[in-house]
């Protein structure tokens, strides 16, 4: 075992202020990426800050039409909560379909969105409803906060303190499951919003993006028929020993149509 | 992995010749990179500090130039221990191609990049070294049309003709 710090704060100005005088800190959620990496030496901070006795991160609140997940709130949490099955059942949804029991326990949504794999689950809901990410900072919509692969808009020791989705009745989210890890080969969250239909795609490509040619003709006719003429380009897509990009590209459309149709 | 891209500078194929030639050069394309010294003629020994993700790894190695054909092609391969993460190896077969006329010269530059990872990194992050090598490669040759057409901003357009692996 190497040497670090370890702090446990319980205010969000305590852990910006410890991240920002630590040589290499990192903040500690639900340490399901970050811990594993620690442990095969692939990461070795200075400090970890942990996350897990800020209270105010912890909450899920519904309020002014939109609804308010605290960065710390696990998975299972997200899944299980009223509020959220009342405000954005996507959501619950989405949550109950992240990894195993296990992960579902300990991840958090802050952990996902601030990780940002390729892979995950959460940066489809959040790009596809337009939610946004609220920080100790400053409050960066979804259209601007993912950039590429494990590249978001977050600064050195930026700190989400929760993310903002618009209620919602009317989105659905389908994805093929990788049978072992359950991250997604390729998910597909769509969602009718008032500015238009948005369709995110996760798992597919570097980093979660919007189909917007899907967009364009389901805005015309949100139907499963409508879709069937979209083919999304592989050049981009990830090729890896699950899936070739000309595989990932085809189930783009399959899991686009499964959640139109349940919509 | 392999992955097979191609772009136009709009320079003389010479310029780019000398830019791919150019340590300094080199040095500020390559994402991370601490330290990048001659040791001996077209060969280097770099230090590169590489974060993806949850991985932050600093790598020591060489660099080699091989297979020079000046000024149309050449191969740039290096390597690197990065102590209990394992090693990283990587390339690319570059090769230029006179595209412009007299008055505005252009070039078009066609590579294929190799990656392969070892140890540690590639158990854990089998699946994430083709994104990682597309995106290492593309900040890298981004930077360096950047650097050779002296303009900061500049939107560079890659075009992919093969990727896959």
């Amino acid at each position: 075992m190497y040497d670090f710090n370890y702090h446990k704060p319980d205010t969000v100005a305590d852990a910006v202020a410890l991240f920002n005088a630590a040589e290499d800190a990192m903040y500690l959620a639900g340490g399901h990426t970050l811990i594993p990496a620690m442990k095969q030496r692939l990461r070795a901070p200075t400090d970890l800050i942990d996350l897990s006795a800020i209270q105010s991160l912890g909450e899920i609140q519904a309020k002014d039409g939109s609804l308010l997940i605290g960065s710390t709130v696990t998975h299972s949490q997200v899944a299980e909560s009223e509020v959220v099955s009342a405000e954005a059942p996507v959501l619950a949804a989405l949550a109950s379909g992240i990894g195993d029991r296990q992960v579902r326990n300990r991840g958090t949504i802050g952990g996902s969105v601030a990780n940002s794999d390729p892979a995950a689950d959460y940066p489809a809901a959040v790009l596809g409803l337009g939610a946004s990410i609220v920080t100790d900072r400053r409050e960066i919509a979804a259209d601007d906060f993912f950039q590429d692969m494990f590249e978001t808009a977050l600064a050195d020791g930026e700190l989400i303190t929760a993310i903002r989705f618009p209620t919602t009745a009317s989105a659905a989210y389908a994805k093929f499951p990788n049978p072992a890890s359950r991250y997604a080969t390729v998910g597909v969250l769509v969602a009718k919003t008032a500015g238009g239909v948005r369709v995110a795609i996760t798992g597919a490509a570097a980093s979660v993006f919007r189909a917007t040619e899907m967009e364009q003709v389901l805005n015309d006719n949100f139907s499963v028929e409508a879709l069937a003429e979209v083919r999304l380009a592989s050049d981009d897509m990830n090729a890896d020993i699950h899936a070739g990009a000309e595989y990932r590209a085809h189930l783009c459309g399959v899991m686009a149509a499964r959640a139109v149709a349940s919509i | 992995m392999e992955l097979t891209q191609r772009l136009e500078i709009p320079v003389s194929n010479q310029v780019v010749w000398d830019a791919l030639n150019d340590p300094l050069i080199l040095m500020q394309c390559l994402p991370g990179c601490q330290r990048f010294e001659a040791t001996a003629e077209n060969c280097f020994e770099m230090t590169v500090q590489a974060k993806v993700g949850p991985v932050k790894a600093v790598f020591k190695g060489e660099v080699m130039l091989t297979e020079m054909d000046p000024p149309r092609a050449y191969r740039i391969s290096g390597q690197g221990q990065g102590g209990v993460a394992g090693f990283a190896k990587g390339g690319a077969q570059v090769s230029l191609v006179p595209a412009g006329t007299v008055a505005q010269p252009a070039t078009l530059m066609t590579y294929v990049v190799i990656a392969t990872v070892g140890g540690k990194l590639a158990q854990v992050g089998g699946r994430l070294i083709n994104g990682a090598a597309r995106k290492i490669a593309k900040q890298f040759f981004t930077e360096f049309v950047r650097i050779v057409c002296k303009q900061e901003a500049m939107d560079v357009v890659i075009e992919t003709i093969q990727g896959e692996g």
